[in-house]
């Protein structure tokens, strides 16, 4: 039989295989790992549904592969030997057993499985073994360094750090040819680190946008003395309440009634219907700046929420961006696109459009009360006016807005 | 509210038991508009109701019965005790009462709306409710099914007498039979039948298999054997009950035993032999739900079921049918339904039984792994060289540890004697974290306690163990 990528998470339909756990001839046990594959949420290990011996590898390290993708053949085994997770081994002494587990013990990464006569899983505790279920990694291929293989977070990160370090290898950027070697120690001394999965989603999405939207920047200004005094007034009562009063959360309220009026920029282009979509709900994506690189998980309904259902929506989906707590369906389906760069400083940039949207609205740090708007947009289908009169009216819209809609 | 216009719900939980009302909390916790279903006035399942606390409460008044007439044998006499029924039941009442407005202050506190009424799925979003005050609708997004199980009554034992009682009518203590048969030698056939001797009853307790507290390792189940043989009047061991009958105020039972035939007539009879799902008239075929050929609801590791929006936890789904399982399960059906990967795997329950004396086990049993040809290292202290156990007057314990031999990792741990369910956890602690036995050995467990005899079991494997000297293993640390 052929072995196929299941259906992952909903919504998540692609992978990259990060490391090829088995090769032409090896038998394998139902529920053996064969593979390992990356997407944007984590390392997920591709079980084998069946046991039997490997015929043929459909697919390579570094292959993106679809739901549905055949992997791997399998010969099933004949019912002559049942190899199920409790197979039972031939007896060898324990003292042979242990040295057969310390050679095991230096090969390199690849090649470890944790096994246990009686299928127990690898001797671990419990919040580890939560850890590496939310990390998506498989416990029987880490490499316990305690007494009698017991893992430790430290073994897990770095079982991690290796499938990270396989993972920048040979994924190459699509559309882009590898550039030529540059002997950079020659100039002083370099580190190198891994160009991680996630870095690579983003180069991958950025040099994308880049290159297929024709890009214009339009900037203005919004003065927001009046507000900031009035978030410092009201700050404490949305605290009670459970939620923390931003900017970002008021200019989400004055920005809303804007995209109602210009529809175009809370569009998309569908170049192969040659339709351009209007879409009648507002869903925001909002950048935010997590370790692991920039993440941009999606505000549902903007614009049927109030000032402290934003509060909270904001607060809920930077903490679960940071802690890598974000569901695939969280980051999907966003109709405009805001990057606060306020809280760290700067002024005016020019943000790039997150495609197939057609706009994206840059905020700068606000500076004696007056808050820098950046709006990059897509040409093809926004012009230059229209652009110009959307930032003036949402600078106009933050300015007129009465004290009772930052009430809490 | 008009009855007619639903309600909407993000959760809808059906069952308010142990594993419905952590389900539904925790959901709240994190933020979820949660509608809790529960048929019965007072939250709290099975559990709660017409389980495991009433007998233990039950069981502690009882037990006090029996701690003062053993205090005779240490220069303590009590005159013989005066039992008054009603008060009884009313200071269990009262536990139970209080509990159950526990429940329902944490609900409220959460903002969990409690709806007592007899759920219907009409669809797979779409539950029905029959209130007091009328039909209820709740549309939600995700349910779960939490509806525990009902003790078994097979028609062959179904007079429609009330003098043959499951332990849901045992537990009323409507009154104390002089005669008492207990069909099963299952837990609850032992603790029910421990309440009803010590209250007066004569009890005679048969059991189908070759021995009580069948699958438990025998040498766990030894002590609550020999403590039965003195409690009630007689143990019967392959013993088939072919039929009752009613017979004026009795019930006449024949009863096939290994070399003859019994026809007797008993004052009430207990029939304890198991539990069944509590899956009928439950609307479920309106739902995608697939359920086994016993009944209980086809789940995955992550609690689904096979229709999307229904996940199943508890008794309901089979397997072991305890509190603590089914709470465990309702927070990895949340976890599951919120986005996080969670799984019921590797998880490790313990097992206790509150016989005299209890009997706890938790992780692999002896008994498994011979099943499963696993080779396994299995150390024993005996309570007898405890001197805690000897000042309870209960040297009848055993602790036990099951080991991986060539790692020394604590796989399971079986403890029988006083207070063995408290005392399992510890074990639990070390399967979850895949403790060695020294890790056990070393840690330093007060004195004098009984907990000390799980460190004294895990230094008697290094053959140093202070109060058990054994000379094999003496030899082997010493080489």
């Amino acid at each position: 039989m052929e072995i196929r990528l299941p259906a992952l998470a909903e919504g998540s339909d692609t992978g990259t295989v990060v490391n090829l756990l088995v090769a032409v001839g090896d038998r394998i046990r139902k529920d053996q790992t064969v593979l390992e594959l990356e997407n944007q949420k984590a390392v997920a290990p591709i079980p084998s549904p069946v046991s039997g011996k490997v015929t043929q590898l459909h697919v390579k390290v570094g292959d993106v592969v679809l739901v549905g993708q055949a992997l791997v053949s399998v010969e099933e085994e004949s019912g002559s030997i049942s190899v199920r997770g409790e197979s039972v081994e031939p007896e060898t002494p324990s003292a042979l057993r242990q040295a057969q587990g310390e050679r095991k013990g230096q090969q390199s990464a690849e090649g470890y499985l944790y096994t246990s006569r009686g299928g127990f899983p690898p001797p671990t505790s419990p919040s580890l073994r939560r850890m590496a279920r939310e990390l998506g990694v498989d416990l029987a291929r880490v490499r316990g360094s305690g007494l009698g293989g017991r893992i430790t977070a430290e073994d897990i990160r770095l079982h991690l750090a290796a499938l990270q370090g396989r993972a920048a290898g040979p994924v190459p950027v699509p559309g882009k040819p590898p550039a030529t070697k540059s002997d950079f120690a020659k100039w002083g001394p370099v580190t190198r680190k891994p160009f991680s999965a996630l870095r690579q989603v983003i180069a991958r999405t950025m040099t994308d946008s880049w290159a297929t939207i024709p890009h214009v920047t339009q900037f203005d200004e919004a003065d927001v003395t009046q507000l900031l005094q009035w978030i410092k007034k009201h700050g404490a009562s949305y605290e009670k309440k459970g939620g923390r009063l931003t900017l970002t959360a008021v200019l989400i309220l004055a920005l809303t009634p804007v995209l109602r009026k210009y529809p175009i920029f809370n569009a998309s282009l569908d170049e192969s219907a040659g339709e351009i979509v209007y879409k009648e709900y507002i869903h925001l994506g909002i950048a935010v700046d997590t370790q692991a690189g920039l993440i941009v998980p999606v505000l549902r309904d903007a614009d049927k929420k109030d000032l402290l259902e934003l509060c909270r929506a904001l607060q809920d989906l930077a903490d679960r961006a940071r802690n890598r707590k974000i569901t695939l369906e969280q980051l999907q389906g966003s109709s405009f696109t805001i990057s606060n760069q306020g809280g760290i400083g700067g002024l005016h940039f020019t943000p790039i459009i997150h495609k197939p949207e057609v706009a994206v609205l840059g905020l700068g740090q606000a500076r004696r009360g007056i808050l820098p708007l950046s709006l990059s947009y897509d040409h093809r289908v926004i012009d230059g006016a229209d652009a110009a009169r959307f930032t003036r009216d949402l600078a106009q819209s933050l300015e007129e807005l009465p004290e009772s809609e930052v009430q809490a | 509210m008009s009855p007619v216009e639903p309600v909407e719900a993000e959760l809808m939980v059906l069952g308010a038991g142990p594993g419905g009302y952590a389900a539904a909390f925790y959901a709240a916790d994190r933020g979820r508009k949660v509608i809790l279903v529960d048929q019965e006035r007072r939250p709290g399942g099975v559990c709660l109701n017409t389980g495991c606390i009433p007998s233990k409460a039950l069981l502690h008044a009882t037990g006090v019965m029996r701690l003062a007439r053993e205090s005779e044998g240490r220069g303590i006499t009590f005159g013989d005790p005066h039992v008054e029924v009603g008060r009884l039941r009313a200071w269990k009442e009262r536990i139970l009462d209080r509990l159950g407005q526990g429940i329902r202050q944490l609900a409220q506190k959460r903002g969990v709306e409690l709806l007592q009424g007899r759920g219907y799925f009409e669809d797979s979003r779409t539950l029905r409710v029959e209130t007091e005050s009328g039909q209820q609708f709740i549309r939600f997004e995700k349910g779960v099914i939490a509806v525990g199980s009902r003790p078994a009554l097979p028609t062959l034992f179904d007079l429609g007498n009330p003098r043959v009682m499951t332990s849901t009518e045992a537990l009323d203590v409507a009154d104390v039979p002089q005669r008492l048969l207990v069909v099963g030698g299952g837990y609850i056939g032992l603790e029910l039948g421990t309440v009803y001797a010590t209250l007066g009853s004569e009890v005679v307790l048969a059991e189908a298999m070759a021995s009580i507290l069948w699958g438990a390792d025998t040498d766990l189940v030894r002590p609550v054997m020999q403590y039965a043989q003195k409690a009630f009047k007689e143990v019967r061991l392959a013993a088939k009950v072919l039929k009752m009958e009613t017979r004026g105020k009795q019930i006449k039972v024949s009863m096939e035993l290994t070399s003859e035939k019994k026809e007797e007539l008993y004052d009430g009879v207990l029939v304890a032999v198991g539990r069944a799902p509590n899956c009928a008239n439950l609307g479920l075929e309106n739902t995608r739900v697939t359920r086994d050929g016993q009944g209980f609801i086809k789940v995955n590791e992550q609690q689904q079921t096979a229709d999307p929006a229904l996940y199943a936890i508890g008794d309901v789904v089979g397997g072991a049918m305890l509190a603590h399982k089914a709470a465990r399960e309702a927070r990895v059906a949340v976890e599951v339904m919120t986005g996080e990967p969670s799984l019921f795997k590797d998880v490790v329950i313990p097992a206790v039984i509150f016989t005299d004396p209890e009997v706890a086990w938790c992780g692999l049993t002896e008994a498994d792994a011979r099943a499963r040809k696993i080779a396994v290292e299995v150390v024993r202290f005996p309570w007898a060289a405890s001197g805690r156990a000897l000042t309870l007057d209960r040297p009848d314990g055993l602790t036990k540890l099951v080991l991986e031999p060539e790692t020394e990792r604590v796989l399971g741990v079986g403890i029988v004697g006083h207070g063995a369910g408290e005392l399992i956890s510890e074990g639990v602690l070390a399967v979850e974290m895949g403790a060695s036995a020294r890790d056990i050995a070393d840690s330093v467990h007060p004195h004098p306690t009984l907990s000390e005899t799980l460190m004294e079991c895990a230094e008697s494997f290094y053959g140093t163990s202070t109060h058990l000297f054994s000379r094999r293993r003496g030899e082997a640390a010493g080489s």
